[in-house]
């Protein structure tokens, strides 16, 4: 009995109060006012939803920036003297002037590929043929950069994601 | 929390060396693209908001791009063009979403907007210096993978937030 007593006495309620007092708990509120108790929730406020949804409309629109939607692929030769578009449909073979000489392009059979090039490493001409929306060959010394813009029905969605990567 | 003047030395100090040793981690990673980052190096940046005066936060800021460009060795390379446009962007744009939105936007929304700027301004170099027109072959590809990483950090930071105690004794210092 007189045991009993002794623990009703420490767990007398005003007793916790007291000690609940005297320990100090600065996180007892957050930062922003809020109740500890939904500590381990996370509160995805209106306006972070709203910029969540921003930075993806501009990455999905990132995505669009380079395609054109008409459909009709062009291939857009861009160069120190300036900017050129070929159908590719149509075989040529072009000769541009850049700084370092004479890049030779070259459209066969709806593949365009670098047929010829003075510069020293000859990685555009390596690079190969390429032939759908979104794919580019480039010599870098000449600054002789060549893409194909548009995809037709035929290039899937992830045409784009396989080039990019 | 008395007012001061002068900055906070300790307390940049200690956020711009977490920055610095994230970098080092952040370095050990691989990734596919060399600009690629998680971009874990940010969490102080994203800690300190409201803790820091403008001049202590931009400081930190300058701190972690020199402490990243020595961890990674690009401080004299053309990388360290992007690492610190993309992140004095970052900064920026945390910054002024934290003072204008205050507490209407979580770490969440900070963080993705950081992320956002800092993947703009790096796209913006490389389009103005680099790879001209290829820079919108891998504009979708950077901005995606920005988004995703900055989600993470941004719930991390939010949970840190709210679990830390050390964070909860900082108190409202200044702004």
């Amino acid at each position: 009995m007189k045991h009993f007593e002794k623990i009703k006495k420490e767990h007398d309620p005003r007793k916790i109060i007291l000690t609940k007092t005297e320990v100090n708990l600065p996180a007892a509120l957050t930062r922003d006012g809020e109740p500890a108790n939904n500590k381990k929730m996370l509160h995805l406020r209106i306006t972070d939803i709203g910029i969540i949804l921003l930075a993806l409309a501009v990455s999905v629109a990132s995505l669009f920036l380079f395609q054109s939607l008409d459909g009709a692929e062009e291939v857009h030769v861009t160069t120190d003297q300036g900017q050129w578009v070929y159908d590719l449909s149509v075989d040529t073979m072009v000769d541009f002037t850049g700084p370092v000489g004479i890049t030779t392009m070259a459209i066969e059979d709806g593949k365009v590929h670098v047929h010829k090039s003075d510069c020293r490493n000859q990685l555009c001409v390596l690079a190969g043929e390429i032939e759908h929306g979104g794919e580019w060959v480039a010599c870098l010394p000449n600054n002789v950069f060549i893409v194909i813009k548009g995809s037709p029905e035929a290039a899937g969605e992830g045409e784009v994601d396989d080039t990019s990567f | 929390m008395t007012r001061r003047s002068d900055i906070d030395i300790h307390l940049v100090a200690l956020l711009s060396a977490v920055a610095i040793f994230l970098s080092s981690i952040e370095y050990m990673i691989p990734k596919p693209i060399p600009f690629m980052r998680l971009g874990i190096a940010n969490l102080p940046l994203i800690l300190a908001l409201g803790m820091l005066t403008w001049r202590e936060y931009f400081l930190l800021a300058v701190l972690k791009i020199v402490g990243q460009g020595i961890i990674t060795g690009s401080l004299f390379s053309y990388i360290i063009l992007f690492s610190s446009v993309g992140t004095i962007m970052s900064a920026v744009a945390m910054f002024a979403t934290y003072i204008i939105l205050k507490k209407q936007v979580s770490r969440i929304g900070i963080s993705v907007m950081g992320g956002l700027f800092s993947s703009l301004g790096q796209l913006l170099i490389s389009r103005i210096l680099f790879f001209r027109e290829a820079t919108y072959v891998i504009a979708p590809l950077f901005l995606f993978s920005a988004l995703i990483s900055s989600v993470i950090l941004g719930v991390f930071s939010e949970l840190f937030i709210k679990r830390s105690t050390w964070y909860a004794s900082q108190g409202e210092k200044r702004i």
